[in-house]
């Protein structure tokens, strides 16, 4: 088993005709990742890396059959290319592009959500069910290199770091379930809890590996989820940015902030807000696995 | 960063979306200052015109009666430093009749617009709720659309405000939400909101930040968005140039911000870059630099940060740290390196500079990194706690081999 995608997901690609959809599209295939379609509207009837292109996601959808899609279009158009997605009713989509808007991020998400589509992105390098499928660039030209599969849900607010800690988990002869890239842009479409939850539920995930950041409350939501008792499996974190912490704080403009933001957003207090609740906090990636081996002995 | 409008800007755009703003004028001296207080009628706000708020308690803010009051004040502001800039323009206001200070505010939260409001404004907000958060009140709204006038409405009932009050400061909250969306603001705050004796809302305190990410929409605002970087202070030199190679070239954004330290660092992808920042700090060494790159489709972004890494003069090495590349080619960062490095005449084995970068088009990245002798590119599958260790050491032995020259 694995979350959100698996070997019989059918994955279409928006804005398959640009550098980056095409660059990604090649290494998928190469993967094995079933990617039945493209959209880019106006080249509906080209074939590109073989794959068959429309002139809209509906369109795809009844020529082909999907239920996941990969969006590759510039920040400016991302939000109508999730909304059509969301219209035409596929489950899993993935945006990559960053630097998106925040009203327009807002818009989507809120959309992706009232229809119960899962959202992943915005400024995310895409998600690798090891072995089954993986959707966007996540894992380069040689995916099978870094990420091994095994029994380990990981999940990241760097698309970058989600390599680093699965080679971290290969060299020590562990592998992941599924890996996620959660986006790095300020508002994504799904919470790092969420996706712990979906581990929580999946039968073939023994623990969780997440690396977190200063700011949002990514990892604050999770801490309250060990807390209330939804995430019972264990859960090891990897915080980076302390560094920060010894330069001054920007000075906030206006008062709302003070009055609406998360409190304890620097990595210092996230780590002491996991490790409160009963996670694992790492020092160190090389420190992970011994961590995992540890956590997964004592139940 | 977000694009922060000084007063008169906001103002502006509050007056174009039909909203009740004072009169004021922009003003570059007391006599200039004079002149407008005279013709607002003599009874005036004087304000220091930069983007920053807070400035009433940074004293920042006159209230005069007359044009020679104005002049004065005007006088004893100007040069001035306010919340770290210097104060050139004055924005001078027609002083109004308050009875009332109320308190508006949009921001986004997790992943909605907020509004967040409060009978009790003025500039005591946050004490007022951190004594009472109950005095404020606070609401998610939907994105997709402006709000309804009797959810205004309630929220103000809520809030304690009277029935007389409410029709009135139900329309104006009702724009004031159009306004932030249709200006593609990360926060719009009124404070004071005030109420006039005949009961008409008047926004007298307005503070607007703008998303940077939707600048295209808003080209009048596109200039604003420099100056200021991470840390907060103004860009020197050096920074200024990445942010207009960022803005020139293709690809994920590029940051660059100079420390005080000695190693300077292109490191990627936001994660990785925290970590090897943290790891170095960790084991005594000093960046000269931060930065944080994407993966891009050309070498020109990597080649203006190598550029800026090889201009600071605090900078005697080099760690290039990228992730795992997954979706873009490495030979471009080596490209990149390879123009900055023979601009500058750089030689790997007086700048160390190490090398941990991996992924796609690996061995044209190491051909061309081999066309510059010392540069110590790390084997596929070193770690990022291997090139931190190898940075710090070179560092080290290198500027002990300089000390001894010296």
């Amino acid at each position: 088993m694995s979350i959100l995608i698996d070997a019989d997901t059918r994955v279409l690609v928006q804005g398959i005709t640009g550098a980056q959809g095409r660059f990604d599209v090649r290494y998928c295939l190469a993967y094995g990742t079933k990617i039945v379609g493209g959209v880019t509207p106006g080249r509906g009837g080209e074939i590109v890396e073989g794959v068959p292109v429309f002139d809209t996601v509906r369109a795809a959808v009844t020529a082909v059959g999907a239920n996941a899609t990969a969006i590759y279009v510039p920040a400016r158009g991302v939000k109508n290319a999730v909304l059509e997605a969301v219209d035409a009713g596929i489950a899993v989509i993935l945006a990559t592009s960053e630097n998106v808007p925040r009203h327009d991020a807002s818009i989507a998400v809120t959309s992706a959500r009232d229809a119960g589509a899962r959202l992943v992105g915005f400024n995310s390098n895409g998600l690798i069910s090891p072995g089954k499928c993986k959707m966007g660039g996540i894992g380069g030209d040689r995916p099978q290199d870094i990420y091994k599969p095994g029994r380990i849900g990981v999940c990241s607010r760097s698309g970058g770091m989600s390599a680093e800690l699965c080679a971290t988990l290969a060299r020590a002869g562990l592998g992941a379930s599924t890996c996620i890239s959660l986006g790095g842009d300020p508002i994504v479409g799904m919470r790092m809890v969420e996706y712990l939850r979906l581990f929580e539920q999946d039968p073939e995930t023994d623990a969780c590996v997440i690396f977190g950041e200063p700011g949002t409350d990514h990892e604050q939501g999770v801490a309250e989820g060990i807390v209330r008792g939804e995430l019972r499996k264990p859960v090891i974190a990897l915080i980076a940015g302390r560094f920060q912490e010894a330069y001054p704080a920007g000075v906030s403009f206006g008062h709302v902030a003070a009055m609406i933001s998360a409190k304890g957003d620097s990595a210092s207090e996230k780590r002491a807000m996991l490790r409160e609740a009963g996670a694992h906090v790492a020092e160190s990636l090389e420190e992970i696995p011994s961590l995992l081996r540890d956590a997964l002995g004592e139940r | 960063l977000p694009v922060r409008l000084t007063e008169d800007r906001a103002k502006n755009w509050l007056t174009s979306q039909g909203l009740p703003v004072p009169q004021g004028e922009v003003a570059d001296s007391p006599a200039a200052a004079a002149a407008a207080a005279e013709r607002l009628g003599g009874a005036v706000a004087v304000k220091a015109l930069v983007a920053a708020g807070r400035r009433g308690k940074a004293n920042g803010v006159g209230l005069v009666d007359d044009k020679e009051g104005a002049a004065a004040f005007a006088a004893s502001l100007i040069g001035r430093e306010i919340a770290g800039a210097r104060v050139e323009r004055l924005y001078v206001e027609r002083r109004a009749t308050i009875d009332r200070e109320l308190y508006l505010s949009f921001a986004f939260d997790v992943s909605k617009p907020q509004i967040v409001l409060s009978a009790q404004g003025g500039i005591e907000i946050e004490e007022t709720f951190a004594r009472d958060p109950s005095a404020i009140m606070r609401a998610e709204l939907d994105p997709r659309r402006g709000l309804y006038p009797w959810e205004a409405i309630q929220l103000w009932q809520g809030a304690g405000l009277e029935s007389r009050f409410l029709p009135a400061l139900a329309d104006v909250t009702v724009r004031l939400f159009d306004a932030f969306r249709a200006a593609d603001a990360l926060t719009l705050e009124i404070n004071p909101l005030a109420i006039d004796p005949a009961g008409a809302p008047l926004l007298v305190g307005a503070l607007m930040e703008i998303d940077d990410s939707a600048l295209f929409r808003h080209r009048e605002w596109a200039a604003l968005a420099e100056g200021i970087g991470d840390s907060g202070r103004a860009l020197n030199e050096r920074e200024r140039l990445v942010v207009d190679a960022d803005r020139k070239f293709p690809g994920g954004a590029v940051r660059y911000t100079e420390l005080a330290g000695d190693i300077g660092l292109m490191v990627a992808g936001g994660g990785a870059s925290l970590l090897q920042h943290d790891m170095i700090v960790a084991a005594g060494g000093r960046p000269a630099n931060h930065s944080d790159i994407s993966p891009t489709p050309t070498p020109d972004k990597p080649a203006a940060v190598f550029d800026a890494i090889f201009s600071n003069p605090r900078a005697c090495s080099l760690l290039i740290g990228y992730n795992y590349l997954q979706m873009a080619p490495c030979d471009n960062v080596i490209a990149g390196l390879l123009i900055a490095a023979k601009k500058h005449r750089i030689d790997p084995r007086r700048f160390p500079i190490v090398v941990r970068l991996f992924g796609p088009n690996e061995e044209e990245a190491r051909r061309l990194a081999a066309t510059l002798p010392g540069i110590n590119y790390l084997q596929r599958g070193a770690t990022l706690a291997d090139g931190v260790a190898a940075i710090v050491e070179a560092t080290r032995r290198a500027q002990a081999s300089a000390e001894a020259v010296a």
